[in-house]
């Protein structure tokens, strides 16, 4: 009978894990949404668009990436890399006053999101590597 | 009794499917895979070198699907059987020894990124008639049992193969053949 009640207890707090349909299509976690955008973005000083969208797509697939679409006019850069998993990206960049530019990562692993800041770090350095820019935090 | 040291596993599992740590690192292997993917041609425009791919691909059976030509990307995909004899005979073998039916590969989609970009030059300058093309392939193969794999290829060969007949294709497309 204890064990009985512990496995229900068990059972349920499994239950307790699943979200509503609602908060799997808004991703509303803990994290508030300036603090998502603080981890998924950085500011880079050039005003080359351009320049910065074909340095993500080559820091994309430099990581294993292959490139699903891209648009200059919108800014944005979409990969996908499967290595028995899947990892979905999607990238945009956006003029930040005149003379810089704002690129926002936010990724996929399988079916949940990547919230682990770390990951969005090494993101950024592989694209400052390719872009010869430091990177700032921004927002 | 012995069951809540199983429920407190599957507990666990429920919990935890872990991103591998170096998803967004450039590794050495990825250097060496860089290799293997990119190609430098010379003598022809970014606009040409994007067709002349584009052409290849379609000799391949590729189905464009996406392209903007302003960032050198082409994205093309094409579905295909993947039946293969070495998997079906072992899934026979598998059977006869009372194993059971094993899902073995039924189709593939295969996809494929191209990417051409200007060469650099020693001041820092785009080069407007010498490019690099980095392509890779991607496969995700359909099981029987209707459960997928997915994979990124990485046979020399097929780069290998892939780039010769792209250096055919840029040879007609210079020529305006």
């Amino acid at each position: 009978m204890k064990y009985l009640v512990t496995a229900i207890i068990l059972l349920l707090s499994l239950l307790s894990g699943c979200a509503t349909t609602n908060q799997r299509v808004l991703d509303s976690g803990d994290e508030t949404q300036l603090q998502k955008r603080s981890y998924q973005s950085r500011i880079f000083d050039t005003a080359d668009k351009e320049k910065v969208l074909r340095a993500t797509i080559s820091t994309l697939q430099d990581l294993g990436f292959v490139i699903d679409r891209a648009d200059l006019m919108l800014g944005s850069v979409s990969g996908t890399k499967l290595e028995g998993h899947q990892i979905k990206i999607t990238v945009s960049v956006r003029p930040k006053g005149t003379d810089r530019m704002l690129v926002r990562a936010n990724a996929q692993f399988n079916n949940t999101p990547i919230e682990d800041p770390k990951h969005y770090q090494n993101f950024f350095v592989s694209l400052e590597k390719s872009l010869f820019l430091t990177a700032h935090a921004g927002e | 009794m012995k069951i809540l040291p199983i429920l407190i596993g599957a507990l666990f599992l429920a919990g935890c499917v872990q991103i591998p740590e170096n998803t967004f690192v450039v590794t050495p292997e990825l250097i060496q895979q860089r290799q293997l993917e990119t190609r430098r041609y010379d003598g022809i425009k970014e606009a040409d070198l994007i067709a002349a791919s584009a052409n290849v691909l379609q000799d391949l059976g590729f189905i464009l699907e996406n392209s903007e030509t302003r960032l050198g990307v082409l994205t093309a995909n094409k579905q295909r059987d993947a039946i293969h004899a070495g998997e079906v005979a072992a899934a026979i073998i598998v059977a006869l020894l009372g194993g059971g039916a094993m899902a073995i590969s039924k189709d593939q989609t295969i996809r494929v990124a191209l990417v051409v970009r200007p060469v650099i030059d020693s001041n820092g300058k785009a080069m407007s008639e010498s490019h690099f093309v980095r392509v890779t392939f991607q496969r995700l193969v359909r099981l029987t049992d209707n459960s997928t794999r997915v994979e990124t290829l990485r046979e020399p060969e097929l780069y290998r193969d892939f780039f010769e007949r792209l250096s055919k294709s840029v040879f007609l497309e210079a020529q305006k053949i």
